[in-house]
């Protein structure tokens, strides 16, 4: 291999192998039947082979990754060069993330000298990936109360069905989230989910926003989210908020499973799930004439409250060490917990924002600490008793000062 | 007493990834040596889980594979089956090893071609 170097590079003191042994990412070198030459140090680490050992073999075997036996890109020709996300094992028998990038080395007439499998560990950055997905993504539900167990467990049951959901709860208790996990944990979780807002607007426009308009001489018209949801599932937030008279088209929609798009004759038929929340109590709604009693009836078939955090008991400070890990690892601080003091004032206050409120609180005082611990100082201002406790120490030196 | 062997295939040679195996041979072999049946078992598609399904309801004594991931090493060793794992080599040499009541884990069967 070494004179075939120095014939390609054009000097004969050329040390290949240790070149190779000096890069940071994993380098097979091949023959052309695909055995493997040599190995450098940093694939020696990752497959757990010897160069010695793996000599003469077949790369596969050597490899072992699920491109080399499902998809062998030198078997394939095309895509030389270009990098294949994939995963191997071992001999630690560890799964590993990779991504191979095959390369065919050539001298200067063109021909074929070696071919190169470079190997990059990817497992830092799916662990990344990981972790700011769980930061940034729409999150999932977690509780260790009762109600919150229950929900979990009913959830991938209710999840199965087409049946309409309610969703009841006070404004920050997750009900869109719950709706978005009923979606994700369904058949349908590969078809969209849409979200829509009955918050006030111009009855026309709020009915070409939910059911479409048809399109007239030149133009296309305009899909409502009844149609961008099809096969898939439409949430409605705030159910109540939405006229009376849109109310009734609901109810048609799902006695019959058809809309009428605005300025359209003939009715569509759409394939939509139906998850309906409100931050009421629904039965109070009815008697305010608020909501029509046959749309709740209809909605109601699965019914789910999600209780105010005030209810939940052991969720908060185990909410509160979730959050805390989410955005410490977010604003990659070093923040273990909080502190006694921090804990009990916030134990003790009754977040009338629910989960919501609770979350913004921990992502504050991890922004703003600069400590292994969340102290009153790190809590937002508005917090009752967070002045008090913040300045205590404060007086406490003081007086220990002047004695 | 017969030993049944379940050898994860790829083509002739022993799978390089277990997981990622879709073919599978069974064979008996008995204490002297002798290869009473050998039957050759296709998967619907390439699973781990599968494969030990398979391994466990054929009452296969040992896996002959290539990688293995830990999971499913222990879940058969805890199930009393014996891996040999990181196998390399034509089938027909693996065969020819289990005979003899000879093969290793981390065998290589493949002559060495430098």
């Amino acid at each position: 291999m070494k004179a075939q170097m120095a014939a390609l590079f054009g000097f004969d003191c050329l040390d290949f192998p240790g070149l190779l042994d000096g890069l940071p990412v994993g380098v097979a070198v091949l023959d052309g039947q695909g055995r493997v030459q040599f190995l450098n140090r940093a694939l020696e680490a990752l497959t757990g082979f010897a160069r010695e050992d793996a000599q003469g073999l077949p790369c596969r075997h050597v490899l072992r990754s699920r491109a080399c036996v499902q998809d062998c890109p030198w078997a394939r020709g095309e895509g030389e060069g270009l990098g294949a996300e994939t995963d191997l094992i071992n001999r630690h028998r560890r799964r590993i993330s990779v991504r191979l990038t095959p390369v065919r080395l050539r001298d200067a007439d063109g021909r074929e000298v070696c071919r190169l499998d470079v190997i990059e560990d990817l497992t830092p950055l799916k662990e990344m990936e990981n972790r700011l997905s769980l930061a940034a993504g729409p999150g999932q539900m977690v509780g260790r109360s009762q109600a919150m167990e229950k929900i979990q467990r009913l959830l991938p049951v209710i999840a199965q069905s087409d049946s309409p959901v309610l969703i009841t709860g006070e404004t920050g208790t997750g009900k869109d989230l719950l709706a978005e996990a009923l979606h994700k944990a369904s058949p349908r979780s590969r078809e969209p989910f849409v979200r829509f807002s009955c918050g006030p607007m111009p009855e026309e426009l709020l009915e070409a926003e939910l059911f479409g308009r048809r399109g007239q001489d030149n133009d296309e018209g305009r899909q409502g989210r009844f149609q961008q949801a099809n096969n898939g599932t439409l949430s409605l937030s705030e159910i109540a908020d939405l006229p009376v008279q849109q109310q009734a088209r609901l109810v048609r929609y799902l006695d019959e499973h058809t809309i009428l798009p605005l300025g359209a004759d003939k009715p569509l038929r759409v394939n939509v799930r139906l998850i309906a929340s409100t931050n009421a109590d629904p039965e109070a709604l009815i008697r305010q004439g608020r909501l029509r009693e046959d749309l709740f009836h209809r909605l109601s078939a699965v019914r789910l409250h999600l209780p105010p955090l005030r209810e939940r008991g052991e969720d908060v400070s185990f909410l509160l060490q979730h959050f805390l890990g989410l955005y410490a690892a977010r604003f990659k601080k070093d923040i273990a917990g909080f502190s006694q003091k921090a804990l009990r004032l916030l134990s003790g206050y009754a977040f009338p924002g629910n989960v919501r409120e609770l979350k913004n609180i921990v992502e504050f005082a991890a922004m703003v600490c600069t400590s292994d611990q969340i102290q009153p100082a790190h809590l937002p201002a508005h917090l009752p008793g967070v002045h008090e406790a913040a300045a205590a120490p404060a007086r406490k030196t003081s007086r220990g000062n002047k004695a | 007493m017969d030993r049944k062997i379940l050898v994860a295939l790829h083509k002739n040679e022993v799978a390089p990834r277990f997981d990622l195996a879709t073919e599978a041979l069974l064979v008996t072999v008995t204490d002297q040596g002798e290869v009473l049946e050998s039957k050759t078992l296709l998967l619907a598609h390439a699973s781990g889980d599968d494969l030990c399904d398979l391994a466990l309801n054929k009452d296969a004594g040992a896996v002959v594979c290539g990688a293995i991931e830990e999971e499913y090493y222990h879940y058969l060793r805890w199930k009393r089956v014996d891996v040999l794992d990181s196998v390399v080599g034509p089938v027909d040499a693996v065969l020819e090893r289990l005979r003899r009541g000879e093969l290793r884990a981390g065998d290589v069967l493949f002559p060495r071609e430098a």
